[in-house]
């Protein structure tokens, strides 16, 4: 296998111009003036700077010549930047910041983001050429967490734009998280659970299939800002027609048309899967298992249902990764969440605060599509790995 | 003893079972074969209720089967089809002890039952208890179709072409086990097939069926010498029957004892040996006379053509 590992050097090259090529941070005098961009070399002193483009270099060596154990140096040397990122820019910051300046502030210039993405990105191409198993892609993923959390502890990186956001407003931030998690998961938990009874009714009668995937489908064209805003209306009218729904806590606006709203956005993926799911299940298997003397509740729950258990849950992913995003819109009908961060940065200008909202959801994102992703693996490891 | 009396089942207008009439005795292989579409199929699954029957009457031991609870029915009869229909997400040990579990066996009886039928189906235990079925070849897998099928030690065993989809050679392999432990279990057994060689080779007893009616039923040596219309004719094989009725005879049946004069010959048989295989040899051999011989080598007899051939001038 010693081949040029072409993926690598064009990653690393990708990274040296984030090197040199962009700004690394940006100091703003502060919190909304855009300030002055610094590119890594002015920011750092000439020990830093090689303790940087040294490991880089050794990276795209090592991927010329492509040998196992090379991967292996490589995939350390992208993990150790990783790990010294957060303390690195902690470093220059602070350097570039007079002491004793309390408005002013750094924002992540494209150059840092640029460094990271591609070391990232190696990790990943790497994880996967050295063939590490699950345990290997944790360590490799949780060590620069860790590392950044770390730093992050010490106060490290508090004259960031980011973290003096989060400062600023913690208790409010960490509402934004709850809010969003529990709207998404009350959102998910609820299409599941008429997913479930949709697919069942479509299995039963076929003819209703086709018409509640046209009306699910049609659902999913109407923009998410439209639909928002035309659940206002019939909401309203119904809390004043039936008052008893005010004092559930129903509103026109807020979680009631939101949680509406996403519902509707969820169901089309998640009725689609899990009737597919269900249907896709080997006649064979079901044939057999009613021979074999099950019930039809047996031969549901201990076979079809099992079986078509990864598929579902693709399903659920697809729609919780989609809900995480579009409950960002959902905070402009008041609904709380993530977004209102967002749509209070958008408003004041102030692009830390539109970073502090907009970040924790693409994490959130990625960890619900990783976490769901691994559980289908794991269901679906009885019949189709070794 | 399962009998099927004047039993019809319709699709609609469509009639996919007409008026069926047939007894299977206990302890007797019987099987149904026809082409696709015949009904064969159909009057499988009527007997353990996966389909039910239009018309007439279907009673095992005497007792009509649509008093029985369905579910309790089917757990007293095997059941093993083509595709084998193994849950894939079951260790082969845990797809064996499928209907003992159902029927509430103890643990320690349901281990030491799986056991056993691996055993018999020449399963190592070790080797294949918690594989999975995807990590079988097709030969094993329907091993293991067949041991699930047994599981609960069923008085029926009914097998919807469970060798259909398998190659030549793992398919006689099959056959033959099947006839092995046939000969251990005696259960009563309906096998369907639309593959005439199959039904000879294991049948007690022939049912051959067209547009879901029975055009023929008895054992082999009779559909083989009398087919009743042309249809049975060609499904017997035409003029290649003769060496399907050889396969059917043992040289043991055929030989005459052995004379002690008689020059070596070149090629022997053994008893059990069939007369296909006795006609295939002289024909390679060039020769008339075969030694039989018995599984110590001893000359037990001798097989001239001419008692395959009654040389009239």
């Amino acid at each position: 296998m010693k081949r040029t590992n072409r993926v690598s050097l064009v990653l690393v090259l990708l990274a040296l111009l984030g090197v040199f090529g962009l700004d690394a941070v940006r100091i703003q005098p502060n919190r909304i003036v855009a300030g002055t961009g610094y590119r890594l070399f002015e920011a750092l002193g000439p020990v830093e700077l090689l303790a940087i483009v040294l490991p880089l270099c050794l990276i795209a060596g090592l991927a010329l010549r492509g040998s196992r154990s090379g991967a292996m140096v490589m995939l350390v040397s992208a993990v150790g930047l990783l790990l010294a990122a957060p303390w690195g820019l902690g470093a220059a910051i602070t350097t570039l910041i007079e002491p004793g300046n309390g408005a002013a502030r750094a924002a992540i210039g494209g150059g840092t983001w640029l460094l990271i993405f591609a070391l990232v990105l190696l990790l990943v191409d790497l994880r996967q050429r050295l063939g590490l198993g699950v345990g290997g892609g944790l360590l490799v993923a949780t060590a620069p967490v860790a590392s950044l959390a770390m730093a992050l502890m010490q106060g490290r990186l508090d004259a960031l734009g980011l973290v003096r956001e989060y400062l600023g407003r913690r208790e409010a931030f960490v509402d934004a998280v709850v809010d969003h998690l529990v709207l998404v998961g009350l959102a998910v938990g609820a299409s599941l659970g008429i997913a479930v009874l949709l697919a069942l009714l479509m299995r039963r009668a076929p003819r209703i299939r086709q018409g509640t995937l046209g009306v699910l489908s049609f659902v999913q064209t109407i923009p998410s800002l439209a639909l928002f805003g035309l659940l206002l209306a019939p909401l309203s009218w119904l809390v004043a027609r039936y008052p008893v729904l005010e004092s559930l806590g129903v509103q026109g606006i807020g979680l009631a048309p939101a949680l509406l709203a996403l519902v509707g956005y969820s169901l089309l993926p998640m009725t689609r899967n899990t009737y597919i799911a269900l249907e896709s299940v080997d006649e064979a298997v079901i044939e057999s298992a009613r021979g074999m003397g099950m019930g039809p509740l047996q031969v549901f729950f201990r076979v079809r249902l099992v079986l078509a258990l990864p598929l579902i849950i693709e399903g659920v992913r697809i729609t919780s990764v989609q809900a995480i995003g579009l409950a960002a819109v959902a905070a402009l009908i008041g609904a709380g969440g993530l977004g209102t961060l967002i749509f209070q940065g958008l408003g004041q200008a102030a692009m830390n605060l539109v970073m502090l909202g907009a970040l924790p959801i693409v994490m959130m994102a990625m960890l619900v599509d990783a976490l769901l992703k691994a559980l289908a693996g794991a269901l679906r490891r009885g019949d189709a790995d070794d | 003893m399962i009998e099927l009396d004047g039993v019809s089942r319709f699709f609609g207008a469509e009639v996919a079972v007409d008026n069926i009439s047939l007894t299977i005795p206990d302890g007797s292989l019987c099987v149904l074969v026809g082409t696709s579409g015949c009904g064969k199929s159909t009057t499988l699954r009527m007997i353990n209720r996966l389909i039910e029957h239009s018309a007439g009457e279907i009673r095992i031991d005497g007792h009509q089967i649509r008093r029985f609870n369905e579910e309790k029915l089917r757990r007293r009869i095997g059941y093993a089809i083509q595709n084998t229909g193994l849950f894939p997400h079951w260790t082969v040990a845990r797809n064996i002890g499928v209907v003992p579990r159902l029927l509430k066996w103890d643990h320690a009886a349901v281990d030491q039952r799986v056991r056993e039928l691996m055993a018999l189906l020449g399963l190592e235990f070790d080797e294949f208890a918690n594989k999975y079925p995807h990590q079988l070849s097709g030969g094993q897998a329907q091993r293991v179709g067949v041991a699930r099928a047994l599981a609960a030690d069923p008085g029926i065993l009914l097998m919807d072409e469970p060798f259909g989809a398998l190659d030549p050679i793992t398919r006689a392999n099959l056959q033959t086990e099947l006839l092995r432990i046939q000969s251990h279990i005696r259960k009563t057994i309906v096998f369907v097939t639309h593959d005439m060689d199959e039904a000879l080779r294991l049948a007690d007893h022939i049912v051959v069926m067209r547009a879901g009616r029975i055009i023929q039923q008895g054992p082999p040596t009779r559909i083989l010498a009398d087919p009743a219309d042309d249809f049975v004719e060609t499904l017997v094989g035409g003029r290649d029957r003769g060496l399907k009725r050889a396969a059917l005879t043992r040289v043991g049946e055929m030989m005459e004892p052995a004379d002690a004069g008689a020059p070596a010959a070149v090629a022997t048989v053994t008893p059990d040996d069939s007369m296909r295989l006795a006609v295939s040899l002289m024909l390679w051999h060039g020769v008339s006379r075969l030694a039989v011989v018995d599984d110590t080598g001893r000359r037990v007899g001798t097989l001239p053509l001419s008692r395959l051939v009654d040389d009239r001038p």
